[in-house]
């Protein structure tokens, strides 16, 4: 603490930050858990309708159970596509000795790239008329069975619009599991290889638990980030097609801007806070947990 | 998995080790097939740009019944001057960049006082302040879209550069508070003293010693925050109407057509334009950017 401050002084430097942070996300957050107790379509009066919206959201709305498990399946392939990826090619990366300034440059590349254009750019590789990149691969190595409109297909098109989302990002947690990955002391593995350890027994016993604390923070990371996501969805296939990849956020974005039912809307938003804080302390209980053990 | 596999597999027939390989064999085995691993994946990553530049050079005909991954008949740039009559593409350029920097100023000034006041000034609900601002990491930025737009209609924000520079800077500013505060807890305390007892008060503190160390962690929070903002979509897409308020990621669905149909290597060659700028920015600074990315995480 600084001697000579005073209680002005504090105020002055927060007060600002404070004011930005509350109008943009704190007092939506309220506003969100007010507008889920009324039905409003944002033109005739607000009616207090109390649970309703609730009841509705969890007994009788199966599309929103429906975008609750696609945003399940959705984060998943996330998760392993962006962290699978990273451990593994930050792994393989460390074992270079050259070049690995370029892999990391080349590899983040999608990153900067838009979500509108990733979308238009995916939406030309699922495509079968004229044969995209996906399709015309398999063709090449005989699968050609599988070839089918990735994007209309109701098996398929989950997985199909979740993959560009983990494409997009496993280079910037590979970055950071890399980063962690070369600050394994290097002492500890070579006397882990000179009493005969093998690659694998290095990487549990040594590598790591060593970067388990960042491990946690990237899961989260990757948790928030996957339970956001909306862009790719949304404008690759709207949901659809029926209601096949449809997920929260992009059932609440309909519901809200389309139907114009701001409460229900409202309610789903309720909900995806509460699921993204559980989805946070529970990630933090079971690998805290599995620590100490 | 391939940790896994490598060493059970001594017998494979010994490569030609090059000659910079250490004495055993195994590693180098397992070397030669992290390297090609790792190109493998490399390709996955990076063809689809490299695929989506050359279609944007690529005739309309060729597209339409080429070989996907073949190579174009012909180069030509006509894709690029249809891009540039179909869309206002340096007016998206313009507002993309407006927007940037306006939430970039408020996020490194605010999150730098925000991060003064919680680390070096202290109070004794900093722990609920910096508590308040970890909601906003873990929150989806989704949830703001209903409330904003109600009170904008209000307040007549809506289509406006603010409607989208007020979310984009609040939903950024934990990142940066976090930044900031991990990096003044480096700056000694002695520091602080000394100008102390000359007399300096906070604010001549904040100004004089505070804010010009702070430039490298400025360049951080503003390289990682743009290319977020830059690319943002939701929030353009909910809250701007107005042709001339667009930002790029909007610009962008111009080029589809009535019916749906789509003018690809227009589209395409708009897409090439309009990432530009930032993989510029990036390539020229990918050094800075890709240590804001690691410190970032492992620090916050």
């Amino acid at each position: 603490m600084l001697p000579n401050r005073s209680r002005l002084s504090v105020l002055v430097f927060l007060l600002p930050p404070l004011l930005l942070y509350g109008a943009a996300v704190l007092f939506p957050i309220l506003q969100s858990l007010f507008l889920s107790f009324f039905s409003w379509n944002g033109i005739s009066d607000m009616e207090f309708v109390g649970l309703a919206n609730y009841v509705r959201m969890f007994t009788a709305d199966d599309v929103f159970w429906r975008s609750f498990f696609n945003a399940l399946g959705y984060l998943a392939i996330c998760l392993v596509l962006q962290l699978g990826g990273a451990l593994l090619v930050a792994s393989l990366l460390t074992s270079l000795r050259r070049g690995r300034e370029l892999i990391k440059t080349l590899y983040l590349l999608p990153a900067v790239i838009s979500t509108v254009a990733i979308a238009f750019l995916f939406v030309r590789i699922y495509s079968i008329d004229p044969v995209g990149l996906l399709n015309q691969l398999l063709d090449w190595m005989g699968l050609g069975s599988l070839e089918r409109a990735w994007l209309s297909d109701v098996n398929t098109v989950l997985a199909a619009v979740s993959a560009p989302e983990g494409w997009r990002f496993t280079g910037l947690y590979m970055l950071i599991i890399y980063a962690a990955l070369i600050s394994v002391p290097k002492e500890l593995e070579e006397a882990a290889v000179l009493d005969g350890a093998s690659r694998w027994t290095l990487f549990t016993k040594i590598r790591f638990p060593h970067i388990r604390p960042v491990w946690i923070t990237t899961t989260i990371m990757a948790t928030t980030y996957g339970l956001r996501g909306f862009d790719i969805p949304y404008l690759m296939t709207n949901g659809g097609p029926g209601q096949s990849s449809e997920l929260l956020t992009t059932y609440m974005y309909k519901t809200a801007f389309t139907s114009t039912d701001f409460g229900y809307a409202s309610t789903i938003s309720v909900f995806i806070v509460i699921e993204c804080l559980v989805a946070v302390g529970l990630i933090l209980f079971m690998l805290k947990r599995k620590a100490e053990s | 998995m391939i940790t896994q596999t490598a060493p059970a597999t001594p017998a494979a027939p010994p490569s030609p080790a090059p000659p910079a390989a250490r004495r055993r064999r195994r590693p180098s085995a397992f070397r030669t097939l992290s390297r090609v691993l790792i190109a493998l994946i490399v390709i996955v990553q990076v063809y689809p740009l490299a695929w989506l530049f050359l279609t944007s050079l690529r005739s309309e005909h060729d597209f339409a019944t080429g070989d996907p991954f073949g190579l174009p008949k012909a180069l030509t740039l006509e894709n690029y001057a249809r891009a540039f009559e179909t869309g206002d593409l340096g007016k998206n350029i313009l507002n993309s960049f407006i927007v940037t920097m306006g939430a970039n100023i408020l996020i490194v000034l605010l999150g730098m006082m925000a991060a003064y006041a919680i680390q070096v000034l202290g109070f004794r609900l900093s722990r609920l302040v910096r508590g308040l601002f970890l909601i906003g990491i873990i929150v989806p930025v989704q949830i703001a879209l209903v409330p904003l737009f109600i009170d904008y209609s209000t307040v007549n924000l809506l289509d406006t550069y603010q409607s989208m520079i007020i979310p984009l800077a609040g939903f950024s500013l934990p990142m940066s508070v976090y930044l900031f505060s991990s990096f003044f807890e480096y700056i000694p305390r002695e520091t602080y003293e000394a100008a102390s007892l000359d007399g300096a008060g906070p604010y001549r503190i904040f100004g004089l010693i505070t804010l010009p160390l702070s430039l490298n962690t400025v360049v951080t929070v503003v390289l990682v925050n743009s290319i977020f903002i830059w690319n943002d979509f939701i929030f353009a897409n909910t809250f701007v109407l107005s042709e001339d308020l667009k930002t790029i990621p909007l610009g962008m669905q111009n080029y589809i057509g009535a019916m749906g149909k789509v003018d690809w290597t227009a589209t395409f060659a708009a897409v090439c334009v309009t990432i530009t700028p930032l993989l510029l920015v990036f390539l020229v600074l990918n050094k800075a950017m890709i240590q804001g990315l690691e410190s970032g995480a492992t620090k916050g």
